[in-house]
């Protein structure tokens, strides 16, 4: 929601360009994701850490994935409830916004991973209305605002990348729900396809907001998607920014659902630990975290920190698992060759 | 209760003795009629329950009885009395069930068995028309109590024989009667043989309705919404058998039940189908966005008025602030009190007989309504969103449906009072994922939602036009999935000049 701003500080008015690089770059790691599980018929990531690199350090990598992702299921808490706090309730409590979607995630997690997916599936859909609203601030664009193109260094589009990586984190749940998909072949496709939506919304959602906002009101408004609802009003409803953040609700919960299921996951495979105590301390944790933790400069740096973890995490680390992946399946040739 | 052990070799007996050990089982019940005489130099004895059995019948089977000048043996009367229904018995315990639904025994004495011959008189009320889901066109009878006549109804209708009626007998006390009804070449096995499992794995004293047997099979009790379509329809009844849905009937109820279910099939009406397309598809939608609304609008109000009263534009605030001066009431005590008196009006409409049924609809609606706005209670604003509301939730052509809407609405509204737009948000959500967890006979509450079918999408949320309606829903995987073949239908050739 408030990706634009970031971007647009950093790659100024070529923002878009670095979108685009890091769509390229995604489309790159989940060309390698799948290369990586190809080589195993049936595991997800923790099972195959531990085939690469042994109990020992296969487990510690693992307990590495569940810490960035338990992080960042804080960080969607913190951010959702932050603009709750802001657009609608400046009184309520966090405490009660974070247990009620807290619920809601548990909810449906304990339903199975066919009601995760059944929600992602239905809460992808039923937000897309909000496209058509757009239609005001597109109206007010001023194109102005996209000259000189081509103008940010190669350094600034680059670091304006990196910076776009927040919003589109998740795509390497992909690891994750793998041995869960019946149809293989259409992974790569559909997995494509997800990952340049995402693009394209965040996309879209800068280029509007570097169109409608003047270069200087952007660099300060925070949320600068909601602002932009902001502006949209008909002869029988006016605010329409109200319902954009409840509506926001729709696109948050399936990132908690996710999250909350791999990590219940995770420490199933590594821990044992039961998802049925789990699910519900991780829950614990994450109201409880959400409810301290109020200050903006705490959510900002945590944030940060997400996005750069994910960074190499997500972006980064894929590559060197594939070299291991090939030399172990090298050295294991070599090896049965010997043999026979 | 300890179960009574029938002595072997019962038989053969002396008729008094049979009369003495008949009697003391019907100690107290003065309805056991025996009637012992000498024929032909051999005793015989006739009893039977007077009122569970056709007397006129019972008179022309004593006469050939009587008249013969013969000596009677069990072998002859089975032979020689042109009763198709004759059988032996041997067992008191037998004879005893058989006197209750209608049996006459004819027992010779020193015989080794005693003859029974069917031939009750049950009562049964006529065909009438369908009170609860009432259609403007199409047909209008209504199932009975009768399973006889339910089953003669269906028969009728779908005279093939792909059409299997199962006989299931369900109730270790009172036992009871149950029809499993499917087309064997259309209905998926699977369906088939989870709903057989589920009646014949009921281990209950007694069913006492189709409804309470729908909840018995049904596959989560804590589950806000009915999993289990019912209807008093035999025509819907028989369009969802074709369809490849698996139907059940129950003896001594006026109630089908049919399964799979979704939320959209208890939207659906056979009316859409006997509309045109057109006017059937605006009405199906009519009523999908009526539910929805029925469930939003009283919460919506609510919300905007306590919290997000910035979302009205100005003038309208103005009429609402007006409506609103006067009410001493936060708008959440305002609305559950408006919706707890429709909710009154409702149940004593459908408690009092219709005649003043009327009368109270007028002095409830109308009187009530007035007063409430006069005496400052309410607005007159939320008079009209609540009585929408009502109104929306009368679309529903299924009355469970209706009634878990009308549920619904209460943890919404107290949602949105004290959390606006954020409590009624998340109590969308909730019922989402409540949805979603929902099965019917195994299958997503949802389909062709989730999982998604497209090409069974369109069809549930339009109705057709009859040669684009060629196919049955693909989601159940029936064994047969296009009623007829497509090509033609799209020609309009199945139609003959």
């Amino acid at each position: 929601m408030g990706v634009p701003r970031f971007i647009f500080k950093v790659a100024h008015q070529d923002a878009w360009i670095s979108i685009l690089v890091t769509l390229v770059w995604m489309l790159l790691v989940i060309q390698v994701m799948l290369m990586i599980l190809k080589q195993y018929k049936n595991a997800d990531l923790y099972g195959i850490q531990v085939d690469l690199f042994g109990k020992w350090i296969g487990k510690l990598l693992g307990t590495v994935y569940i810490f960035f992702y338990f992080v960042s299921l804080v960080t969607v808490y913190l951010n959702y409830i932050e603009v709750v706090h802001v657009f609608l309730y400046p009184t309520l409590s966090p405490f009660v916004m974070a247990i009620l979607l807290a619920f809601l995630a548990l909810y449906t997690v304990m339903g199975g991973f066919h009601v995760a997916v059944g929600i992602s599936f239905i809460f992808f859909f039923l937000p897309q209305w909000l496209w058509f609203l757009l239609y005001d601030p597109i109206s007010r664009m001023d194109f102005d605002h996209f000259l000189p193109m081509f103008d940010a260094s190669f350094t600034q589009i680059m670091k304006g990348a990196k910076v776009t990586i927040y919003s589109v984190l998740g795509f390497e749940i992909l690891f994750f729900i793998y041995p869960y998909l019946s149809n293989k072949k259409k992974v790569r496709r559909s997995a494509f396809w997800a990952v340049s939506f995402s693009s394209f919304v965040v996309m879209t959602c800068t280029v509007i907001s570097i169109g409608y906002f003047s270069p200087h009101d952007l660099s300060d408004v925070n949320w600068s998607v909601i602002t932009l609802y902001k502006s949209v009003s008909f002869s029988f409803i006016e605010r329409l920014d109200y319902i954009v953040v409840v509506e926001w609700m729709m696109i948050v919960l399936p990132n908690l659902v996710l999250l909350l299921w791999v990590i219940s996951q995770g420490l199933k495979r590594i821990y044992n630990v039961p998802p049925k105590y789990s699910l519900y301390i991780i829950s614990a944790i994450c109201v409880l975290l959400a409810s301290i933790i109020k200050k903006y400069d705490t959510i900002h740096f945590i944030t940060n920190f997400i996005a750069k973890f994910g960074f190499w995490l997500v972006f980064i680390y894929p590559f060197f698992l594939l070299l291991f992946v090939w030399i172990k399946k090298l050295l294991f040739r070599k090896e049965s060759s010997q043999n026979a | 209760m300890r179960r009574r052990k029938v002595k072997q070799g019962f038989f053969p007996t002396t008729i008094n003795q049979l009369k003495e050990t008949l009697e003391k089982q019907f100690e107290n019940n003065s309805d056991l009629m025996f009637s012992s005489f000498t024929h032909q130099g051999k005793k015989l004895a006739v009893f039977y329950i007077p009122y569970q059995i056709e007397s006129n019948k019972l008179e022309k089977l004593l006469k050939t009885l009587l008249s013969e000048e013969k000596e009677w043996t069990s072998e002859t009367l089975l032979n020689e009395i042109p009763l198709g229904s004759g059988k032996k018995t041997s067992d008191l315990q037998q004879i005893l069930t058989k006197l209750i639904v209608g049996e006459i025994f004819i027992y010779i004495e020193n015989e080794n068995e005693a003859i029974s011959y069917q031939e009750e008189s049950r009562e049964k009320r006529n065909l009438e028309k369908a009170e609860t889901e009432s259609l403007v066109l199409g047909p209008k009878i209504a199932f009975t109590e009768s399973l006889e006549t339910n089953l003669n109804i269906i028969r009728w209708e779908i005279r093939s024989p792909d059409l299997v009626l199962e006989e299931l007998t369900i109730g270790k006390d009172l036992p009871c009667k149950v029809r499993m009804i499917y087309l064997k070449t259309v209905a998926n096995d699977q369906d088939i043989q989870t709903m057989r499992q589920r009646l014949q794995d009921l281990d209950v004293d007694m069913v006492e309705d189709a409804a309470v047997l729908a909840q018995y099979i049904e596959d989560s009790e804590t589950n806000l919404f009915p999993q289990l379509e019912t209807t008093e329809l035999p025509d819907r009844f028989i369009f969802e058998i074709n369809e490849g849905k698996v139907g059940v009937l129950v003896e001594n109820s006026p109630t089908g039940i049919l399964a799979p279910a979704t939320i959209f099939s208890f939207l659906k009406s056979t009316e859409d189908l006997y509309m045109r397309w057109q006017t059937g598809s605006f009405l199906r939608l009519l009523r999908m966005i009526a539910i929805f609304l029925s469930i939003i609008i009283t919460p919506l109000y609510v919300a905007i008025v306590s919290f997000h009263y910035g979302i009205i534009p100005t003038q309208l605030l103005v009429s609402i602030g007006k409506s609103r001066a006067a009410v001493p009431f936060p708008p959440l005590v305002e609305a559950l009190l408006l919706e707890f008196l429709i909710e009154l009006l409702r149940e004593a409409g459908a408690r009092l007989p219709t005649k003043v049924g009327q009368t109270m609809g007028i002095v409830g609606g109308i009187v009530i309504g007035q007063a409430a706005v006069d005496a400052g209670l309410t607005s007159n604003i939320l008079i009209i969103v609540v009585a929408m509301s009502a109104l929306a939730s009368f679309t529903a052509p299924s009355y469970l449906l209706g009634t878990t809407v009308r549920l619904v609405r209460f943890p919404l509204i107290l949602l949105s009072g004290f959390l606006g737009f954020y409590g009624l948000m998340f109590g969308l959500c909730l019922l989402i994922i409540h949805m979603l967890r929902t099965k019917s006979l195994g299958h997503s509450y949802l389909i062709p939602v989730y999982p998604l079918n497209i090409s069974d999408f369109l069809g549930v949320f339009i109705r057709l036009p009859i040669r684009y309606n060629y196919k049955r829903m693909e989601s159940y995987h029936p064994k047969k999935l296009f009623r007829f073949p497509k090509k033609e239908a799209l020609g309009k050739k199945h139609m003959k000049k």
